[in-house]
């Protein structure tokens, strides 16, 4: 019995110009939690935007869950199941948090209606606020997103993803600039989410990749580097130094 | 007939050599602040306005060449100050106060100067036979005079510290700051200096057209069809795009009426906008 | 006490005082102030198409004029050549601003930012130039002059335009209606997909919206409300001219609604108010009024970006015991 994966990308790339940012990715994601990893300039967060529809790519397929995605926009693929948080986070600022909760939620059921009241959608309300909950932001639902702290804005993303109940999660470096212990929190949330959802992650912080994920995806210069569980790809001498060497380097950098 | 043509012809290459200067303006203070400069056919107009009062108390067409500029500047660096640096991370607000700026402009040449169109006599009267008709000659030095402009600006853009400083904060901003280029001092010189071309072109035109303090709202849908036509921040496209405008609409006029001739490149216009993908549209401009 | 709850308090009261005034104004020997009020009602309309576009989706139009011209044509035209009763003109020109709008807006909205602010201003100007061409038909620069039909009959009664009463009870009526059917739509889903869009197009797009979609629909709508505008004010004039669709008075609008405020409900009615009062005002006294207009707008844009409504509601929510 063959399973249909949950994304497939079949020699996607992606130029920009003469650069190759991505570069004939050929690559199954889903069921459970996967991250993807590499040096800056990987070409991580472009593959992202070309599974996500922000960007087109050069050449290639995408499928999700056996469709094919390659020509749909964004928010087609959002309607399809598919939710993304942005490495640079991206909330609407001047509505509360409430509302920004609200907006992703209602995508579902007719979200152009120009008949109804919004503060009258009990259902939409009721999936909000649980989104809320989840990540623990329900005190802070009628200040404005724009005044929130930065970890504070990585959850209320990573809420608005959940409302939207997707199939597929893809997360980009969600515990980025956050405190060690707000990336405490958030690691023990993305393995709740990762029980019920598919998510990919991109993430710089090793100790959380290797902690979450169940399958490891390492991206050099476009191209997949190494692709297996976190014990094979730490032993992966290619890996080690082609990025974990110089990943440290950076950590150092941040840190020092 | 042909001769007849050949003479809208050149009215056309005329017009557009001085659009170009106005545009050229529009389009460093488009690039450099992100403002598009709804004021800026006004500063023309004053440029006209402030040619005619220098020739009415000082007789010299010359002193009003070397200091109307010099008033355009000044004028560009106070706008800059009060009325734009204080809300330059808002574009929109930007395009609404240069709104403001054009009313005030206007309103002011019309409690001064009057509201009734006048003529400046050309400082070079008399004409010369071209093409078989006889070619008014300060229409010929009007066209030099704007190419020599250009020309200079072109030069100093490439041969100036300062130049370099404005192509690298139109090319990117961030890389410039980190450079140390001094950002934020290069667009209100910017601003100044395209200030000062748009007069420098109201005193150029001044003699071959009316001097009427509504110019500047006529004279603003050419500029800015040249910097769309000739590529936002392509300043030799701007006025390649200028010329070629003014020489077709001179054309088309001739040959059916000026409003037909302003529809034609309207349309051209919308069609670059739309068509054109390179930073055009939203999307692609990431 | 909630700002909300001050707010529709006062919105209550100038309702009875707009309602009031054709009986109240005469008390003061003030009469004309009906045809200004009237006139304010419809600026205020028309600054309101800018707003719901640049307030409430983020897209600056500088080409509402447009919708406004055509509104316009579409009565005179009506009553004049094709000898229309008021409904149906006013059907015409609503309609005809709306069908505009939906072919414009499909190339519009694809631009954001400068590029969109100058697409509308050049469709605006194409049609403006095409207006003045087409003089057999728009009277070109001197306009098109119509005796307005009677609005209803019943019976031996006739409601007129001729009737000031009257006439400004019924630009009110479209008044009314129209900032009510705003209300109704900001606070719909339609109205949040809208916010999404101005805040974060690229977020939006990630949660589902299809922006360009989202923005058509604001455009056809806004250019629905310029119509209506451009409509009420031929039956105002009992004219058309093809100068109500220079750049220049879409301009207006926009400057209406930043001095009032942008993404309020009534900060454009406010802005539109406030700047034909100074015109009225102020003309009378001192011929070079605009002088003023052009600083008022530039000290709002730098000092109160928010305009009058905007800091009206901030001062409101200092108050002592006032929730925001």
């Amino acid at each position: 019995m063959s399973v249909v994966p949950v994304l497939e990308l079949i020699d996607v790339s992606r130029r920009f110009g003469g650069l190759r940012a991505v570069d004939g990715v050929t690559l199954s994601l889903g069921r459970g939690i996967s991250a993807i990893i590499g040096p800056n300039g990987a070409g991580k967060t472009t593959l992202f935007n070309l599974i996500s529809g922000l960007l087109p790519p050069s050449a290639g397929r995408i499928q999700l869950h056996g469709q094919d995605i390659t020509h749909l926009k964004a928010h087609a693929r959002a309607r399809l199941g598919m939710a993304r948080t942005l490495q640079i986070k991206s909330v609407f600022p001047a509505l509360s948090v409430y509302e920004n909760v609200w907006i992703a939620a209602r995508q579902r059921y007719r979200p152009l209606d120009p008949f109804g009241l919004w503060r009258r959608d009990r259902a939409t309300a009721a999936e909000a606020e649980a989104a809320l909950e989840e990540v623990g932001l329900t005190g802070c639902a009628d200040m404005a997103a724009g005044s929130l702290s930065y970890g504070d804005v990585a959850r209320l993303e990573i809420a608005m993803a959940l409302a939207q109940r997707p199939s597929l999660l893809l997360l980009d470096e969600p515990v980025c600039g956050m405190s060690p212990a707000e990336t405490e929190q958030a690691v023990a949330l993305i393995r709740r989410i990762g029980e019920r959802t598919d998510v990919v992650i991109i993430e710089h912080d090793m100790e959380v990749v290797f902690g979450l994920a169940e399958r490891i995806v390492v991206l050099a210069q476009g191209r997949v580097l190494a692709d297996g569980p976190p014990a094979a790809i730490a032993a992966d001498p290619a890996v080690q130094e082609a990025y974990l060497g110089q990943g440290e380097d950076e950590e150092e950098a941040v840190h020092g | 007939m042909l001769a007849n043509l050949a003479t809208l012809a050149l009215n056309g290459l005329a017009w557009g050599l001085i659009v170009a200067l106005i545009a050229l303006g529009l389009s460093i203070i488009f690039g450099l602040l992100d403002v598009i400069n709804v004021a800026h056919g006004d500063l023309f107009m004053v440029g006209g306005v402030l040619a005619w009062t220098a020739v009415e108390t000082t007789g010299s067409f010359a002193a009003a060449l070397v200091v109307v500029p010099l008033l355009g500047m000044a004028l560009g660096l106070a706008t800059e100050r009060f009325a734009i640096r204080p809300i330059l991370r808002n574009p929109a607000l930007t395009i609404v106060s240069t709104f403001g700026l054009s009313l005030i402009l206007q309103e002011a040449v019309r409690a001064t100067f009057g509201p009734a169109p006048r003529r400046l006599m050309a400082p070079l009267p008399g004409t010369l036979p071209v093409f078989g008709t006889n070619y008014e000659i300060y229409r010929l030095a009007a066209a030099v005079a704007a190419a020599l402009a250009l020309a200079a600006f072109f030069l100093f853009q490439q041969r100036t510290r300062f130049g370099t400083w404005m192509r690298a904060v139109r090319h990117d901003r961030e890389t410039a700051l980190t450079l140390g280029i001094p950002v934020a001092r290069v667009q209100l010189l910017t601003f100044a200096l395209g200030a000062a071309l748009a007069l420098l072109g109201g005193v150029i035109a001044a003699p071959i057209t009316t001097v009427d303090f509504r110019a500047g709202v006529e004279i603003l849908p050419a500029c800015f069809m040249a910097v769309v036509i000739g590529g936002l921040g392509n300043l030799p496209g701007t006025a390649a795009a200028a010329v070629l405008l003014a020489v077709t609409e001179g054309v088309v006029s001739g040959l059916s009426d000026p409003t037909a001739a302003r529809i034609t490149s309207l349309c051209l216009m919308s069609a670059v906008l739309l068509l054109r993908p390179q930073g055009l549209f939203a999307g692609a401009a990431r | 006490m909630s700002v909300t709850a001050i707010n529709r308090t006062l919105t209550a009261v100038l309702l009875a005082v707009l309602v009031a005034a054709p009986w109240v104004l005469p008390m003061f020997e003030a009469e004309f102030w009906l045809a200004i009020t009237a006139e304010m009602l419809i600026w205020g309309l028309f600054a309101a198409s800018a707003n719901l576009l640049f307030g409430h989706v983020g897209l600056l139009s500088f080409g509402q004029a447009l919708y406004f011209g055509f509104g316009m044509y579409g009565v005179a035209i009506g009553v004049d050549r094709f000898g229309l009763g008021f409904w149906p003109a006013l059907g015409l020109g609503i309609a005809a601003a709306v069908a505009m709008a939906a072919v414009a807006g499909v190339f519009a909205v694809r631009l954001t930012w400068h590029y969109f602010a100058i697409i509308t201003v050049v469709f605006s100007l194409i049609f403006y130039f095409l207006a003045l061409r087409l003089k057999p038909l728009t009277g070109g620069d001197d306009g098109l002059s119509f005796a307005p039909p009677p609005v209803a009959r019943f019976g031996d009664v006739t409601l007129s335009l001729g009737d000031e009463t009257v006439q400004y009870l019924v630009i009110l009526a479209f008044a009314v209606a129209a900032f009510a059917f705003q209300a109704r739509l900001y606070a719909s889903p339609l109205g949040r997909a809208f916010a999404a869009v101005r805040e974060s197009e690229r977020k939006a797009a990630l949660l589902g919206i299809d922006v360009l979609k989202v923005r058509w629909i604001a455009f056809v709508i806004a250019g629905g409300l310029a119509g209506l505008a451009g409509a009420l004010f031929a039956f105002y004039g009992r004219y058309a001219s093809a100068t109500y669709m220079y750049y220049v008075v879409s301009g207006e609008a926009v400057i209406w609604t930043i001095v009032g405020g942008t993404g309020t409900l009534l900060g454009p009615g406010i802005g539109a108010a406030l700047l034909t009062l100074v015109r009225e005002e102020l003309s009378t006294v001192w011929e070079h009024y605009l002088l003023v207009v052009g600083a008022v707008v530039i000290l709002t844009v730098v000092f109160a970006p928010r305009g009058i409504a905007g800091a009206w509601n901030a001062a409101l929510a200092r108050l002592p015991g006032v929730r925001s």
